[in-house]
């Protein structure tokens, strides 16, 4: 069963750690508006709060001794520590890495650094990313079949994709996941639309 | 000045009832680049919400490492009313607006989860007819539920007071301007927790708790048409059409 859950509004009678949500009297509440799917609540709208563990897509903005700065579509920019990744990379170039930490305000270093050559970047929500990759990368498999690109998501929020193959059908896809993202049976409508349109 | 009459045969001015409510007409996510949005239309007032952040805190000085900084700007348009209110820019009014409205988020936002940053609250009055705090009250809370930054509550709220010696709910621009008494409300949604409370003219004790009995039941309505606001802002495709 479904159903729509706003800000405030109790989620589970017990006390559960969940993101979207806070505990208060024993009793959990929603913090941002959800869904609630067998049991199950969905963030549908979150300012991203970037994990150890995240794969991100960034931009080089800056070099500097202690590293390169990535703008990672967050109020701070990332940093690749020259001092754990032997990598050179270009003002302006793109990359895709993980997190690998963070500290008490926020601020992020990326491992782990594959350069990714020049593509388009686009931004879609970070709370819809979960949907945009889909269950076992279902979703993103699926689009970069149909389209033959490839594509890069990061959790942050930013999507990489290459310079080969139907580039604005993922875009065009990408607009249709982010307004259905809340409905089910996402993937088979994906898929027709996919087919429809290639 | 004279006072004109607020009540013609038992009915106020605009023809309600006293605890009955303007038309109130709310849409989320009419902003393209804002993190969240709202528009509330709400009898002749006419307010437009866009929230932004969490983001980089300027100045970089005023950053807090232990929380975001909420902040609020309110403005009225120069074609919001034919009175002084028109001119445009921050003004005495409007910074002491941006402020409450400030310090009722300021409760319910969880900006300790985001350090270093800071969350815009923009309320801009396109059309004024009384109650736009109220109305942009009920915007920001839409907005920012919409953007998804993390609250403990919603928040909705409404302008009781008294006007021609009768107390009544949701005071338009006559009954403000010549009431004796005009008291913007605003309420937690669960917790019905008072984040906002200021009063012009005079009310007794008795007549204060008959106010805000009749704002929490008032705000009840409000606080349905914030969440149905929400709720529809999924059902749209392609972003919600904004007719002004």
């Amino acid at each position: 069963m479904e159903r729509m859950v706003l800000p405030g509004e109790e989620v589970w009678k017990r006390e559960v750690q969940a993101s979207g949500t806070y505990v208060r009297g024993g009793i959990t509440y929603a913090s941002v508006p959800g869904m609630m799917r067998d049991e199950k609540f969905i963030p549908l709208e979150m300012a991203y709060r970037p994990k150890v563990g995240d794969n991100v897509v960034g931009v080089v903005v800056d070099e500097r001794h202690a590293g390169y700065m990535v703008d990672l579509n967050l109020p701070y920019n990332g940093v690749i520590p020259t001092r754990k990744v032997r990598i050179h990379l270009e003002l302006g170039g793109m990359v895709y890495g993980k997190i690998t930490f963070v500290d008490e305000v926020g601020n992020v270093d990326i491992g782990e650094v594959d350069k990714l050559p020049a593509g388009k970047l686009l931004s879609v929500p970070a709370s819809k990313v979960p949907r945009i990759i889909g269950k076992k990368s279902s979703m993103l498999n699926q689009i970069r079949e149909m389209s033959g690109c490839p594509v890069f998501v990061g959790n942050n929020g930013y999507v990489w994709i290459g310079p080969r193959g139907n580039m604005h059908l993922v875009a065009k896809t990408l607009r249709l996941i982010i307004e259905r993202a809340h409905t089910s049976g996402l993937t088979d409508q994906v898929a027709k639309y996919l087919d429809e349109n290639r | 000045m004279e006072t004109p009459e607020l009540f013609k045969d038992g009915k106020r001015l605009d023809g309600r009832a006293l605890d009955e409510l303007r038309p109130i007409r709310i849409i989320a996510g009419v902003l393209k680049e804002a993190e969240g949005s709202a528009f509330v239309e709400w009898g002749g007032n006419k307010v437009i919400c866009g929230i932004y952040g969490p983001r980089e805190c300027i100045p970089k000085h005023g950053a807090s490492p232990y929380t975001a900084l909420l902040k609020c700007r309110y403005t009225m348009s120069p074609f919001a009313s034919l009175e002084e209110h028109g001119r445009t820019g921050p003004n005495r009014r409007s910074t002491e607006i941006s402020k409450v409205i400030r310090e009722a988020f300021g409760g319910v936002v969880m900006s300790g989860e985001f350090p270093k940053t800071q969350i815009d609250i923009y309320v801009d009055v396109l059309q004024a007819e009384g109650g736009t705090r109220i109305a942009a009250i009920a915007a920001a809370t839409v907005a920012l539920a919409n953007a998804g930054i993390p609250m403990k509550d919603m928040i909705s709220g409404v302008a009781v007071g008294k006007a021609g010696g009768q107390l009544v709910v949701d005071l338009g621009k006559a009954e403000d301007n010549y009431g004796e008494s005009d008291m913007p409300i605003a309420f937690t949604h669960r917790d019905k927790e008072i984040v906002f409370l200021q009063m012009d003219g005079k009310l007794t004790p008795e007549e204060l708790g008959n106010c805000i009995d009749s704002a929490m039941e008032a705000s009840e309505k409000v606080y349905a048409l914030q969440s149905e606001a929400l709720r529809k802002s999924y059902e749209a495709e392609g972003g919600q059409e904004l007719d002004i």
